[in-house]
């Protein structure tokens, strides 16, 4: 059993007087696929959004190899080594195909505005490392021939490649992808399982939320049930499957 | 990489020539003033069309730098350069202060934010007559005064500004291409994806929006001088207004805009005088119909035409 890279314990989020979290526990290892999955509002975007900083957890705490993460700052979280894609695609549309993926150099580089102002030296060479660096990821996720391109023009489909080429180019410890099958078709969520699992051997660690059940039960080694906010299992994918309570909640109890 | 630069050489070596065949001191002043609007509108396109923050208030930070430098050598004899220092550092720390304050609010609140903001500060400047002058203005600017040598007339003048503005559209350039300008882009499409990509994005709003006030700054001091006389009308809503429509006009979001935006808007109504009574509507119409018609600016219009150029160019040369 490898170490636990990040923890959660007792997540509980409100909004307002809904109760979209309520006491969730999770672990996941390092070097693992994990899928979350659950029907339609169990919870599953809000439980990215607050591993990601996007909204703070009422109680509870998240932490990544021993830091606590749960309340700080989206920009503080993606600098501690946890990269996110988004349900609905969200590239920089005004900006081109390698310059997304440039950006995901962010937290790996430094120069600031006074640096870049004036050309220095320093700001070249990082610069050039940047775009060698962002070229490489381009092309582990296929998009170099776009590379040039607005990525406001290409498809959707390769818009959500886009995306997970900017988070791996941060090079994360945790990769978090929020539905990264939706819209895709069967031959193109058949490369994305295949892209996830060249991820993780890159030694990154991959949580995943989606719907397409049997992409989850391919690639995930656990996988948690969310439902109403609640944890309702958590195993293997063999278990999951055989676990009368999923079954219910996606199919419908049998009288 | 030589190629982003060649066009800015071309354009340098054109305005450098330019006052040897225009000697007319009156179109030469305009030239002035296009360059002196430009380098304000070079700072608000950053802000607005790089990284999609809007302010309805950058007339303020042109008329501290005026008021600054112009209270400065006239009132109180402090030489230009120390005086330049000051108006830089006072622009910058004011509007740090109020990015701090309105830069956590998004779209519509931020206009109305920097719009309070840009009226607040015409209100000082009207009320503290002791000190500015108040409704009556500020008159007796000295020259622009570097090293003994003078800024006397608009000749040298126009030199100066045109140079400035070079100097700070390479600078600009740079740093649209470089990290942190990646990063202020991204701001424009998805503030949370560029969060959650570890772009800081409150201190990097901060940032742009102090950086532009000094651009605005810097433009409002070249303008003190060269007019000699400044009053709080230079700190009013309606020259906001106009800044934004030349980078609107112009393009958003093309380092070009601005220069051309700033050149059709001084020109226009030059251009347009002979229609007497009829200027401000035929002027109006055609502010109109630009908008309506090139939603993405001149420099927008003229990208979207090379594109298709080359497209129908390849296709001929496939076919």
């Amino acid at each position: 059993m490898a170490e636990t890279i990040l923890q959660a314990r007792g997540i509980r989020k409100e909004f307002g007087g809904i109760v979209a979290l309520n006491n969730v526990d999770f672990e996941v290892r390092r070097g693992s696929i994990t899928a979350i999955i659950g029907p339609n509002g169990a919870g599953k975007s809000t439980l990215i959004n607050v591993m990601t900083g996007v909204t703070t957890p009422t109680a509870g705490s998240i932490s990544l190899s021993g830091t606590t993460i749960s309340g700080l700052q989206s920009h503080e979280i993606a600098h501690l080594g946890i990269a996110r894609t988004f349900q609905t695609a969200q590239i920089f549309g005004n900006m081109t195909v390698l310059e997304n993926v440039m950006l995901g150099r962010h937290t790996k580089t430094g120069c600031g505005m006074l640096a870049s102002a004036l050309l220095l030296g320093r700001m070249r060479r990082e610069e050039k490392a940047i775009r060698e660096t962002s070229l490489l990821y381009l092309d582990m996720v296929g998009l170099s021939d776009m590379a040039q391109q607005s990525a406001a023009s290409i498809p959707i489909g390769r818009q959500r490649l886009l995306e997970i080429g900017r988070a791996i180019a941060a090079e994360p410890t945790v990769l978090l992808l929020d539905e990264p099958a939706a819209g895709l078709n069967t031959q193109e969520t058949r490369a994305l399982g295949e892209l996830i699992r060249k991820i993780r051997d890159t030694g990154i660690t991959v949580i995943i939320v989606e719907h397409d059940m049997e992409l989850v039960m391919d690639i995930a080694d656990e996988i948690l049930v969310l439902n109403f906010g609640l944890r309702l299992a958590w195993g293997t994918p063999e278990e999951i499957q055989a676990n009368p309570e999923v079954i219910e909640v996606y199919l419908g109890k049998e009288d | 990489m030589v190629k982003r630069y060649l066009p800015i050489v071309a354009f340098g070596c054109a305005a450098a020539l330019l006052p040897l065949v225009c000697k007319d001191p009156y179109y030469l002043g305009i030239l002035v003033f296009i360059g002196i609007y430009s380098i304000a509108t070079m700072g608000l396109n950053l802000l607005m069309g790089y990284a999609g923050q809007i302010s309805l208030g950058h007339a303020a930070f042109y008329a501290l730098g005026a008021y600054t430098t112009g209270l400065l050598t006239a009132k109180y004899r402090v030489p230009f350069l120390p005086a330049l220092v000051a108006a830089v550092i006072i622009t910058a720390a004011i509007a740090y202060l109020i990015g701090m304050a309105c830069l956590r609010l998004r779209g519509h609140y931020l206009a109305v934010a920097t719009l309070a903001v840009g009226e607040i500060i015409f209100i000082c400047l009207n009320a503290a007559v002791g000190f500015t002058g108040g409704p009556s203005g500020l008159a007796g600017i000295p020259s622009i005064e570097v090293g003994g040598f003078s800024f006397d007339s608009d000749f040298k003048m126009y030199y100066l500004v045109w140079s400035l503005f070079i100097l700070l559209f390479l600078m600009t350039g740079n740093i649209i291409n470089s990290r942190s300008g990646r990063a202020l882009r991204s701001l424009h499409s998805s503030q949370t994806a560029a969060a959650a990509m570890g772009v800081n994005v409150i201190s990097l709003k901060v940032q742009v929006f102090v950086l532009s006030a000094v651009y605005a700054a810097l433009a409002g001091v070249l303008y003190g001088h060269s007019v000699t006389f400044i009053s709080p009308q230079v700190s009013d809503l309606m020259f906001s207004v106009r800044l934004l429509t030349m980078i609107v006009v112009g393009g958003m979001g093309h380092l070009w805009g601005g220069v051309i935006g700033a050149a059709l808007l001084t020109l226009l109504p030059e251009a347009l005088s002979a229609f007497q009574d009829y200027e401000m509507v035929i002027y109006g119409s055609i502010l109109l119909a630009m908008v309506m018609f090139l939603p993405d600016g001149l420099m927008g219009a003229f990208e979207n035409l090379y594109k298709k150029m080359v497209k129908v160019v390849r296709a001929r040369g496939n076919g």
